[in-house]
């Protein structure tokens, strides 16, 4: 009787778990359909924030499908991050301040609409006016007649279009900014100055879960939430063609998941890998695991406007020279960051190796020497705060071990939600510690470095979250935001930059490293200085 | 010892102060006969003495953890990042985590706070959800009514949400009883759903029938005969969320909630050693471990305690 | 029974509207930016950031936004995320995931579980008895996002790898029909197994003790027929109890499940509104949350009644 029952259940069990592994075999993977054309491919993305609009994007997901499906003024190029030339002709000034735009024949819309000066003048006007509430907006703020289609809070915009936009003919507009901006043409590429067909001011946000650009390639059904973005080669390009006939990015919310599945080839590449990976990619991946220099550059901040304990810049210094950046990045990171010697991205024009000197070098003696005559901190006690959303619990910690040891001080952190969170303690003073943050260039030129972060202006608007003010850093700025030439603007953006060195108002720790991987079905794949996939050039491998 | 052991043993069952007060009241030389049964069963139980010892012990190493291990893991330079990921060895017989840090060390040090919060946690949650189960299965009507849509809001508002608003109103967070105090209101439902369903399957039971025709009052037969024949569902059911708890108060330091660094707590480690579990598994398997061995004394010690309290076995 | 089922719909009524009030008001009060939660690491533009305040009227009172959300609600409106989409339609896309993968979960904790859990109680101390132990503490202390993640690699990466078995994907796939969710729902299902197990086993030992047990065998039933007419159903009552109270659990807290397979269910969806203070999503799904809890305990109140004939509905 007993072993009956016994029996059963074990038949039962059993049973289930032949169902789990039955029908295993006949089943096989369906990706590997025969490329028609020139193969599709499938790649890692997370969801996308906002509607797929160029000036309503800001963040890397969206911009990542909109890099693919848009084709914009200039693009820039892999190695050296200088401005090439894409949809444009010509991009002319004489003094920095009025510029001339002349476009390319050939380029046109995925719907057939060509390609004019209308395209991106109306574009700009859509996203200069605060009534569309669109991310981008404050890109246009150096644009003449900008502040009439932003005034501000419970304000009515007073025009509808940039007065400084001039369309010249259909292939010609120029443009007037409120004052000189040498750097101009490198902002050009960023999204939010892409164009947009009439299409979009129909409905724009149906135009944003499937938009019509310019790009090499095209929306292949609308946008699948949290699912997937199917784009298709557009035969009709104007630049040079797409190998590759389709590619889906594939949402995911989790990296480690994500790379697993990069592993069993369902997709077949990742431009962010989970911390689980880092120590063991090289080995899996060999050459087809990319570890090369990113945008991004790492920093602990102040916030200098409200507490004075941290208002000496020998107290930030001795910090910074507490740290062991080396140890960090390679135990920690594996090497994926790489210790900062300045505050500007290695892969900029104008990056000075070990530009930032002593300051950024770790010496325990110096530092606690620095500490005690600049006379520590108030209750020895250092609160590190970070966003515990964003895997940056283990280097702050790290970090915090070496102030500890090295400045013999107590040290406490203080988790964050998100990253925002930080932003609200610290609008609202609350929080009077030390916090993490990291900057994420918006276009490849030494000025984005400096103006977002430290300028006075970016106290409100910007991302000067330690309230930093230095007036010979402001002028330094503006003389060289109306230098003539390119290089001459250089020289002055680095002087301000040794300003920052000399101030310490962040302590930089490390630069990002892109780290992506692909797998042995793609060829000719690579990320570019935002990590974006150059999803135009890869092809079927073999 | 003995006598040591039994306190902290009813401790997480939550059936004593219940239990004991109230029907003091009435009959107080019965009350020492149920317990006295109790104790004497417990003492001849392996079950007990096993659970017990390992208990004891943890209690031990949480109130003095140095007497355990040479070094503290506050020390000035106690973390070297040299160390990192270091496996196990005979002079660090656990290995180092990612920090450098000595894993046994931490291990030990951090008994304290998951103790604390495993405790506090599982005897507020238990005494709570059992007394007013225990009440609504009773009473039933109105009571039942209104008690029961409080848990269904309870039980839907998210941990996370819920978290941040206690957290929000809380004048301490950070700490063991912070984290005990956040998952003891938003865990007690559980508990009172089990102890509600077990009363209303045994109040209609014969042994309560006789002793309400023999003219018992309803705080005596509440919990002279309905509770130890209730409990022990809830006992179950205690044991085991004493180390999910544990565990899960790492989740809640997340948010400010559960117990910060540098303070330690076994939860913490867990987590934080997920990631590279591949890598150093050694580093999430230690603390695992321990917590496994806690989970299980007082598994132990709550079936001795459900066997000692039920009737049925006299 | 039906006048019964009819007073405790009624009661729902003003519970989903306390609740959705209670919710709505605790998002409402929590501190943060949910425009700055959005625009992640950079500050949102000031003048941006207030046109979508204006835009979604997160300016107005307190009780003017309830006000226009409520009876948006009455309309059929739930409102929309501050991304502009549909609320309903993120509900849509995410539920039936939810729906699926916990139905799924349920169903493998509470078969698999009771069968343990009987097989435990009946030869204690055994084999299984012992492995049904070993396999609630590892549970218990080793993170799901481990075993998940463990199971994925092997199941899903390595078998089709190195043995050609493309049978479990590693991320979900909507294409392969119920075979998508079984490992999903066995790591979601994981805990709860081991607390259905061990509720049974403690439950069928209590019950196999009882008298009408015992009487039973007595008139010489047959031994199966004990166990399942008589004792099992019996001690089926704090089960199904605690499996009424954890499906709600399983369709609300599938958080980590749902990242390591890359579902994208209610479980993401509230913790990402929670964190980015999304008062209309989080109103949405915990209203929803409320509406299956108060069914799944009316159900279960009435399955009591199947199980135990004597308690009774007036």
């Amino acid at each position: 009787m007993r072993g009956a029952t016994q029996t059963k259940w074990l038949v039962a069990a059993t049973a289930i778990a032949l169902a789990a592994t039955a029908c295993s075999t006949s089943s096989k993977s369906s990706d590997d359909k025969a490329a028609s054309g020139g193969g599709s491919i499938a790649v890692q993305l997370g969801e996308p924030q906002k509607g797929l609009i160029p000036q309503d994007t800001a963040e890397s997901e969206g911009n990542q499908v909109l890099y693919a499906v848009f084709a914009g003024l200039v693009d820039y190029d892999r190695k050296t991050n200088a401005p090439r030339l894409q949809v444009a002709e010509s991009i002319d000034t004489q003094d920095s301040k009025l510029w001339t735009i002349k476009l390319k024949d050939g380029y046109t819309f995925h719907n057939g609409e060509k390609v004019t000066a209308q395209s991106f003048v109306d574009a700009w006007n859509w996203g200069a006016n605060q009534d569309n509430a669109a991310e981008g907006m404050p890109f246009f703020n150096k644009i003449e007649g900008s502040d009439e289609l932003a005034p501000g809070k419970d304000k009515k915009p007073t025009a509808k279009e940039l007065k400084g936009l001039k369309v010249v003919d259909d292939k010609t507009f120029t443009v007037s900014l409120t004052a000189p901006f040498s750097q101009f043409k490198t902002m050009l590429g960023y999204s939010a100055f892409y164009p947009l067909p009439k299409a979009f001011f129909n409905d724009p946000k149906a135009f944003g879960e499937n938009p019509i650009g310019d790009g090499p390639f095209q929306m292949d059904g609308a946008w699948e939430h949290n699912k997937q973005i199917k784009i298709k080669r557009y035969d009709n390009y104007g630049g040079t063609k797409a190998k590759l006939q389709n590619v889906t990015f594939k949402i995911y919310d989790n990296l480690d998941t994500a790379y697993n599945d990069l592993r069993a080839d369902n997709i077949q590449a990742t431009n962010k890998l989970p911390i689980s990976a880092m120590s063991s990619v090289a080995g899996e991946f060999g050459d087809r695991y990319i570890n090369k220099p990113e945008s991004g550059v790492g920093y602990i901040g102040f916030p200098i406007a409200y507490n004075p304990a941290y208002q000496k810049p020998e107290i930030r210094k001795a910090i910074s020279m507490a740290i062991d950046r080396d140890a960090i990045t390679k135990t920690i990171f594996a090497g994926t960051r790489v210790p900062a010697s300045d505050f500007i991205s290695p892969l900029i024009n104008g990056y000075r190796k070990d530009a930032c000197g002593d300051a950024c070098k770790y010496d325990p003696a110096k530092a606690k020497d620095l500490f005690t005559q600049a006379g520590g901190l108030p209750n020895n006690t250092l609160e590190l705060g970070y966003n515990a959303d964003g895997g940056h619990k283990e280097w702050i910690e790290a970090v915090g071990n070496q102030l500890k040891k090295n400045l013999g001080i107590e040290v406490t952190f203080k988790p964050f939600e998100k990253f925002g969170k930080i932003l609200d303690a610290l609008q609202a003073k609350q929080y009077q510690g030390g916090f993490r943050m990291a900057w994420q260039m918006d276009y490849p030129s030494i000025e984005n470095y400096l103006r977002p972060i430290f300028s006075k202006v970016a106290i409100d608007s910007g991302s000067n979250y330690g309230g930093y003010v230095n007036d010979q850093f402001e002028s330094l700025l503006t003389q060289a935001d109306s230098a003539k030439t390119e290089d001459e603007g250089i020289k002055l953006y680095q002087q301000a930059d040794d300003v920052l060195i000399k101030d310490m108002p962040y302590i930089p720790v490390y630069t990002y490293q892109a780290s992506a991987a692909y797998t042995k079905k793609i060829k000719n794949f690579d990320t570019d200085a935002q990590s974006r996939y150059n999803l135009a050039e890869v092809e079927m491998a073999g | 010892m003995s006598d040591t052991i039994t306190k902290d043993a009813s401790a997480p069952a939550g059936d004593n102060s219940p239990k004991a007060t109230p029907a003091k009241k009435e009959k107080p030389e019965r009350v020492a006969s149920l317990w006295s049964d109790a104790v004497r069963d417990l003492r001849r139980n392996p079950l007990f003495i096993i659970g017990g010892v390992l208990v004891l012990a943890l209690i031990v190493i949480s109130i003095v953890p140095g007497w355990f291990t040479d070094g503290s893991p506050f020390a000035n330079g106690a973390c070297d990042l040299s160390h990192s990921l270091e496996r196990p060895s005979a002079e660090h017989w656990f290995g180092y985590d990612v920090q450098g840090c000595d894993i046994y060390t931490r291990t030990v040090w951090g008994a304290r706070n998951s103790i604390i919060v495993g405790i506090l946690t599982t005897t507020t949650v238990t005494v709570v959800g059992a007394l007013l189960g225990l009440w609504a299965g009773w009473k039933g009507g109105v009571i039942d009514s209104i008690l029961s849509r409080i848990t269904e809001i309870f039980f839907s508002i998210p941990t996370l949400l819920g978290g941040m608003l206690i957290m929000s109103m809380l004048p301490f967070a950070g700490n063991a009883y912070s984290v005990s105090l956040v998952m003891a209101v938003l865990g007690w439902p559980q508990i009172f759903r089990i102890m509600r369903a077990s009363v209303l399957s045994n109040k209609n039971n014969d042994y309560v029938m006789a002793a309400r025709a023999l003219g018992a009052g309803a705080g005596r037969i509440t919990f002279r005969h309905i509770l130890p024949n209730a409990i022990a569902p809830v006992i179950v059911v205690a044991a085991i969320s004493l180390g999910v708890f544990i565990g899960a108060e790492a989740a809640l330091s997340y948010l400010g909630i559960g117990v910060q660094p540098p303070q330690i707590s076994w939860g913490l480690m867990i987590s934080d050693a997920q990631v590279r579990f591949l890598a150093a598994p050694h580093v999430l398997l230690f603390p695992a471990a321990v917590l496994s061995v806690t989970v299980l004394a007082f598994i132990m010690l709550g079936d001795a305690v459900r066997d000692a309290l039920d009737p049925k076995l006299r | 029974m039906g006048r019964y089922v009819i007073r405790r719909l009624i009661q729902a009524i003003p519970v989903l509207i306390g609740a959705t009030f209670l919710i709505y008001a605790i998002v409402f009060f929590l501190p943060g930016d949910p425009v700055q939660a959005l625009a992640g690491e950079k500050r949102a533009d000031p003048i941006v950031a207030e046109m979508i305040r204006q835009k979604y009227h997160l300016n107005d009172p307190f009780i003017v936004q309830y006000w226009d959300y409520i009876s948006g609600v009455f309309r059929g409106d739930l409102g929309s995320s501050l991304q502009g989409r549909s609320v309903s339609e993120m509900l849509g896309e995410a539920f039936p995931y939810t729906v699926n993968l916990a139905l799924v979960a349920f169903v493998i904790e509470a078969v698999v579980g009771v069968a343990a859990g009987v097989m435990a109680a009946l030869r204690k101390g055994k084999f299984l008895d012992q492995l049904i132990l070993i396999s609630t503490l590892l549970v218990i202390s080793i993170p799901v996002f481990v075993t998940g993640f463990i199971l994925q690699l092997v199941l899903g990466v390595q078998l089709k790898n190195d043995y050609g078995i493309d049978f479990f994907s590693v991320s979900f796939n909507e294409d392969d029909g119920i075979r998508a969710y079984l490992l999903p729902a066995f790591v979601l299902a994981s805990l709860s197994l081991a607390y259905v197990a061990r509720l049974t086993r403690t439950s069928l030992m209590e019950t196999m003790r009882a008298d009408y047990v015992r009487t039973a065998v007595a008139k010489g039933l047959k031994r199966r027929r004990v166990i399942v007419r008589h004792a099992l159903r019996n001690a089926l009552i704090p089960i199904v109890t605690f499996l009424g109270a954890d499906l709600g659990g399983l369709m609300g807290g599938a958080v980590i499940t749902e990242k390591i397979f890359n579902m994208h269910g209610i479980g993401g969806l509230i913790a990402q509104a929670v964190y980015q203070k999304q008062g209309t999503i989080i109103v949405g799904v915990v209203t929803l949350l409320v509406l299956i809890y108060l069914v799944t305990t009316l159900l279960v109140d009435m399955l009591y009644a199947v199980l135990d004939p004597r308690i009774r509905y007036e």
